[in-house]
């Protein structure tokens, strides 16, 4: 071996500064080559390192006494052409992932230099593998070698370097400091911008405590349990292997065999035959007192023979053990054989049952191998006792019928277990990772993300039959298409006792589908009310239900569905308020595995027929429940104007208001999409033209009626879709709190609001990718204009679309303030607060364009109370 | 000032007793600023409230530096520990009662810190790089704490008075820092007396009075014997190399 680099000794401080300087210069150099030219670097390095790996072994075991040359060589070689293998095709430079549809793309850059502290276990293999890490990751290295080791360490770092920079590599890439001392090591750690630090406890706490992001390692302990289905001569011979492996320094290599009781002897004797040595117990007693000074481990045994261990203890063996041990009990820390040896002595306990065996290991564990390693051996068909075993260790490693000192290590008993020369020990040794440690740790990763549009879908029932007359035809569809034997129908006692049923019962009656009906819907369902229609319905096991009402028949009949089909149905749940409908915690459940739902509409209004909402009130806690999922749209809508004919004059005002402010509050919505967009128009110039004539003329103008009706389940579709406002998130409190009807209590609010949201410099705009900058004003004029409103700018057409708002409100008789519908000052005053904050907290708020202060709610509830 | 009354030699150092006085002599090796550092400490310590003998005078006697403290009357516990035999289980409790006082007693925030003591301390001790790094690395591991320790804690420097109480001496190596550290001195120092069965009660004690792990005191062993080895006695060497040359996991 002759390496030529020679940089100035790095001694201190002074020498230290300048050899930094030059790795970062390097570096920066170095962080802009491509993929390829690192790759070939890497794998150059790579090829040096493995030709050196019997002179770099040979040096490492010269120099600090410790090891065995041959099990070095295996070690080097391991981390030239393992690390080689698992790498070599990793992308580790510019963009390493992207997804064009998603506007999505993982950038690798390096981090910068990295301080490696290299044990005296180790030397050469740990300097080998974490500088070819460097080397891919586009790193410069700092090595901080143990002064027993520093020769061998520096030496292969060199070698790593002198192949790299023939291939290419800045020269200065790597330093190492020359003369060890703990001061040097601790100025590494706190300039450099990321630790490897691989060393005991006092090694990986000063690594965290020096301010820069660390991936430390810390002590093994690992216990193996040798179950008593396991195959004992396998079990047996792997832990030899490994304990023997460079004399037992490796980290995960095991400290403990814990046997049961069953195969004790069969165990011991294996040991004995394949040249193991059993202390007796004066023996055994010399060996503790050898091994541990004052709790800590003797230098002198560390990766030594067994021959040497017990001769240092005043013990005669055989010069070929291969290992010593203790038959000990406790697993105690006081039980010097209870702790890490880092060479070829062994403790052996008697476990009287695996759940012992279990105890025993964990305590062990707890002794000092905090997240390191664990093994078993075992009959892998035992999965009851491996999964045991898996719960109670706290080790980051389980290993299986594997000798731990290879198998920890990766890649050589299990081929999906990362190689690596640095095994995270989790939260539990105090380290931030807990699997082996690559080059994944090493990068930096920018995620380059583009703005891209949620996606969206319009979802309304099957089938929506319209035009007056439709029904007779649309239920005869029961029949032919669906073959429904049994309906159920919910409405309330007036549209019952008036007849309304009628005309659906006959048709039912000629296709001889048999059928119940609940007609005892109150105002604003209660949940008494609905559970009083599912008893019925319970009964009566419908496939088909027929909703015949207004928003509160049809609500609560939508209520009965869900209760019906799901009896043990969670409202407080379900109502819980969503930011997106399709990301929302709770899963509805599925519905229609019972019964279909059909949703006939006697107003002019909710256009719940076509919508996938309901309320429902609690009665024992007076909480309205809005539940909303597109499982509740109805699978059927029938939009018959001869259900409507005959609606009262403030039942078509109130509900016809009510159409026009759904499509608004939809057309300008965060959410609207040109597909609601069409809906909303249609139904905002329908409700202009045809609702003063339907109000003042009822069943004498038809047209006007059919074209309401129309308008109803339009503007449903554009809000079951682009959803509603902080207009109807004000009129449900409005309603709540002062019993002011859903319509009038929208109409009273509707032009306050309209001004509010129109504002070009919004406090807030509310948050939807869609919805990129405050337009909801150009949206307003673009519906006036629509509806036929003119003017000679866009601001004049605004106020001509407020003014024809106004005019279209007294038309209908709407009064013009809240105090208007005799809602006490006082009492208006005292519930504000509390119902601006509920206001503003209503499911509707999101939606809209402006996303609204608290104060702001709270002055348009007072300019509509007082109409200034 | 008479100094007639010898009380004790100590290596480099004579004390004598000046009528409520004592008068404690430093040979000439000694620098202006150990003197006045231990001084100082004394000064410091005697601020908390904890029952020392106080500071009264720094002085020169026959071109010699001297530090004037009070006398206290009483006998130490190392005194009562051989006098009264029988008792010596009741006296090592006493000993760790007061050891226990003591750190819990809050460190003046200027006294010296026992990490830094400790680090210079190991960079005196003339190990090899290696051993020296090893000790380096374990100190830097250590907790580091802000109990008042005492640094020479052991019977001979706790007096207890006709009355009862008790009077802490010699404060020379006070810092603050790890309270284990200072147990284990303690325990180092019951080792070098011969006395090891004393040790072993010693930390026991301590340990069970403090719950503190055994092994957390044991920690610090390596470093308070290669401290120790410092002052340099041939005879202790061997004996200290042997705690001192100990390896942390890796």
């Amino acid at each position: 071996m002759e390496t030529k680099t020679a940089f100035e000794i790095v001694e201190n401080t002074e020498t230290f500064e300048r050899m930094l300087a030059r790795v970062r210069e390097a570096q920066k150099v170095y962080a802009t080559y491509t993929q390829e030219q690192v790759d070939e670097i890497f794998r150059a390095a790579a090829m040096a390192a493995n030709f050196q790996r019997i002179p770099l072994a040979r040096m490492a075991v010269e120099e600090t006494g410790m090891g065995v040359v041959e099990d070095k060589v295996i070690k080097n070689h391991y981390a030239a052409e393992y690390i080689y293998n698992t790498y070599k095709n990793t992308k580790t430079c510019g963009v390493i992932e992207e997804d064009p549809a998603f506007g999505v793309k993982k950038i690798a850059e390096p981090i910068g230099v990295i301080a490696a502290v290299i044990p005296t276990t180790n030397p050469t293999s740990t300097a080998i593998f974490k500088t070819l890490l460097a080397l891919k990751s586009r790193n410069g290295i700092i090595i901080s070698p143990h002064p027993r080791a520093k020769k061998c360490t520096i030496e292969a770092a060199k070698v790593v370097l002198e192949a790299a920079v023939k291939a290419g590599a800045p020269e200065g890439l790597f330093g190492w400091i020359d003369v060890p001392s703990l001061e040097l090591t601790n100025k590494v750690m706190a300039e450099a911008d990321i630790i490897l630090a691989t060393g005991g406890p006092g090694m990986v706490t000063a690594a965290y405590s020096s301010g820069t992001p660390a991936l430390g390692v810390g002590a093994g302990n690992t216990p193996a349990i040798i179950d008593d289905t396991a195959d004992v001569v396998l079990a047996v011979n792997s832990i030899i292997h490994s304990k023997t492996f460079d004399n037992g320094m490796i980290c995960a290599s095991e400290q403990s065999v814990i046997v049961l009781e069953g195969v004790y002897d069969q165990v011991k004797a294996e040991f004995q035959k394949r040249g193991c040595y059993f202390l007796n117990p004066a023996e055994t007693e010399k060996v503790r007192k050898t091994i541990i000074i004052n709790g800590a481990l003797n230098a002198k045994i560390v990766g030594q023979k067994a021959h040497t261990i017990a001769a240092l203890a005043g013990v005669e063996v055989p010069e070929s053990t291969k290992i010593i041990i203790g038959e000990v009990e406790s697993v105690e820390i006081s039980e010097e054989f209870a702790h890490e040896k880092l060479s070829p002595v062994l403790a052996m306990y008697k476990a009287a049952d695996f759940d012992d065996a279990v105890a025993k290991a964990e305590q062990l564990v707890a002794d000092g191998g905090y997240g390191h390693t664990a093994s078993l051996y075992i009959h892998t068909a035992e999965k009851e006792k491996m999964a045991r075993h898996q719960a109670a260790m706290k080790t980051c490693r389980i290993l299986v019928n594997t000798p731990s000192s290879q198998g920890g290590i990766g890649d050589l008993y299990n081929f999906k277990l990362i190689p690596s020369l640095t095994l995270g020990c989790g939260s539990w040794g105090g380290n931030s990772v807990s699997e082996n440690v690559g080059v994944k740790h090493l990068i930096n990763i920018k995620t380059v993300a583009e703005r891209r549009e949620n996606m969206l879908w319009f979802r309304v029932p099957e089938k929506v039959y319209f035009k007056k007359g439709c029904m007779p035809l649309a239920l005869d569809e029961l029949k032919v298409e669906y073959g429904k034997k049994k309906a159920f129908i919910v409405t309330d006692t007036f549209l019952y006792q008036n007849g309304y049923t009628k005309p659906i019962t006959d048709k039912l009656d000629e296709m001889n589908i048999q059928y119940s009906c609940f007609w005892n819907v109150q105002p604003d369902p209660t949940l008494a009310n609905a559970l009083e229609g599912v008893q019925q319905i319970r009964a009566f096991e419908p496939d088909v239900i027929i909703a015949l009402g207004g928003g509160s028949a049809m609500d609560a009949a939508k209520i009965m569905w869900v209760l019906y089909e799901h009896p043990d149905a969670d409202f407080a749940s379900m109502s819980m308020d969503f930011m997106d409908i399709r990301k929302r915690i709770y899963k509805f459940p599925k519905m229609g595995e019972k019964a279909m739902f059909v949703a006939i509409p006697t107003s002019a209004g909710t256009g719940s027929e076509v919508t996938p909402f309901a309320i429902i009130t609690d009665e024992k806690t007076g909480t309205k429940w809005p539940i909303a999922d597109y499982e509740l749209l109805p699978n059927m809508a029938i939009v018959d104007v001869d259900n409507m004919m005959n609606a009262p004059k403030g039942l078509t005002s109130a509900s016809g208001i009510d159409v026009m402010t759904h499509a608004i509050e939809a057309y300008v919505s965060i959410m609207a999409t040109p597909f609601t967009d069409g809906l909303a128009l249609q139904a905002i110039k329908a409700v202009f033209d045809y609702l003063p004539s339907a109000y003042a003329n009822g069943a004498n103008d038809p047209i006007a009626r059919e074209k309401m009706a129309e308008a109803s389940c339009m503007a449903g579709m554009a809000f079951a879709n682009a959803f509603l406002g902080v207009n109807h998130s004000m009129a449900h409190k409005l309603g709540a709190y002062h019993h002011l009807p859903h319509g009038v209590a929208n109409a009273v609010i509707l032009t306050e609001v309209i001004r509010y949201n129109a504002a070009d410099v919004p406090t807030k705009m509310g948050t939807f990718s869609q919805y990129q900058y405050p337009h909801a004003k150009e949206r307003y004029v673009e519906a006036a204009k629509f509806a036929g409103i003119q003017g000679k700018n866009d601001d004049e057409i605004f106020e001509n679309f407020i003014a024809a708002l106004e005019d279209l409100k007294e038309k209908i008789g709407i009064k013009k303030t809240i105090k208007d519908y005799g809602v006490d000052e006082k009492y208006f005053l005292d519930t504000l607060d509390e119902m601006v904050e509920n206001a503003f907290n209503d499911q509707c708020t999101g939606a809209n364009p402006r996303y609204p202060l608290m104060s702001e709610i709270k002055e348009i509830y007072l300019k509509c109370y007082y109409g200034k | 000032m008479k100094l007639e009354k010898v009380i004790a030699v100590r290596t480099s150092k004579t004390i004598y007793r000046d009528g409520d006085h004592v008068v404690k002599v430093f040979d000439q090796g000694y620098s202006k600023s150990d003197i006045l550092n231990e001084a100082l400490n004394i000064a410091r310590v005697e601020e908390t409230g904890l029952p020392i003998p106080g500071v009264e005078a720094v002085t020169m006697v026959d071109g010699k530096w001297a530090i004037v403290t009070d006398f206290v009357e009483g006998k130490t516990l190392a005194r009562l520990m051989s006098e009264d035999h029988e008792n010596y289980a009741q006296y090592m409790e006493r000993l760790v009662d007061i050891q226990l006082e003591m750190h819990a007693t809050p460190a003046p925030a200027m006294l010296n810190k026992l990490q830094d003591k400790m680090k210079r301390k190991i960079s005196q001790t003339g190990l090899d790089a290696t051993t020296r790094y090893e000790l380096d690395a374990r100190l830097h591991g250590m907790p580091k704490h802000n109990k008042l320790c005492h640094g020479d804690f052991n019977p001979s420097n706790v007096v207890i008075k006709p009355d009862g109480s008790y009077a802490i001496l010699d404060w020379a190596h006070a810092t603050q820092g790890n309270a284990s550290a200072d147990a284990a001195r303690t325990y180092l120092l019951f080792w070098l007396g011969g006395d090891i069965e004393g040790a072993e009660m010693y930390l026991d004690l301590f340990c069970k009075k403090s719950d503190t792990a055994k092994q957390y005191v044991q920690k610090w062993l390596p470093i308070v014997a290669a401290s120790q080895s410092v002052k340099g006695k041939e005879e202790e060497k061997e004996f200290l190399m042997h705690w001192v040359n100990v390896v942390e996991y890796e």
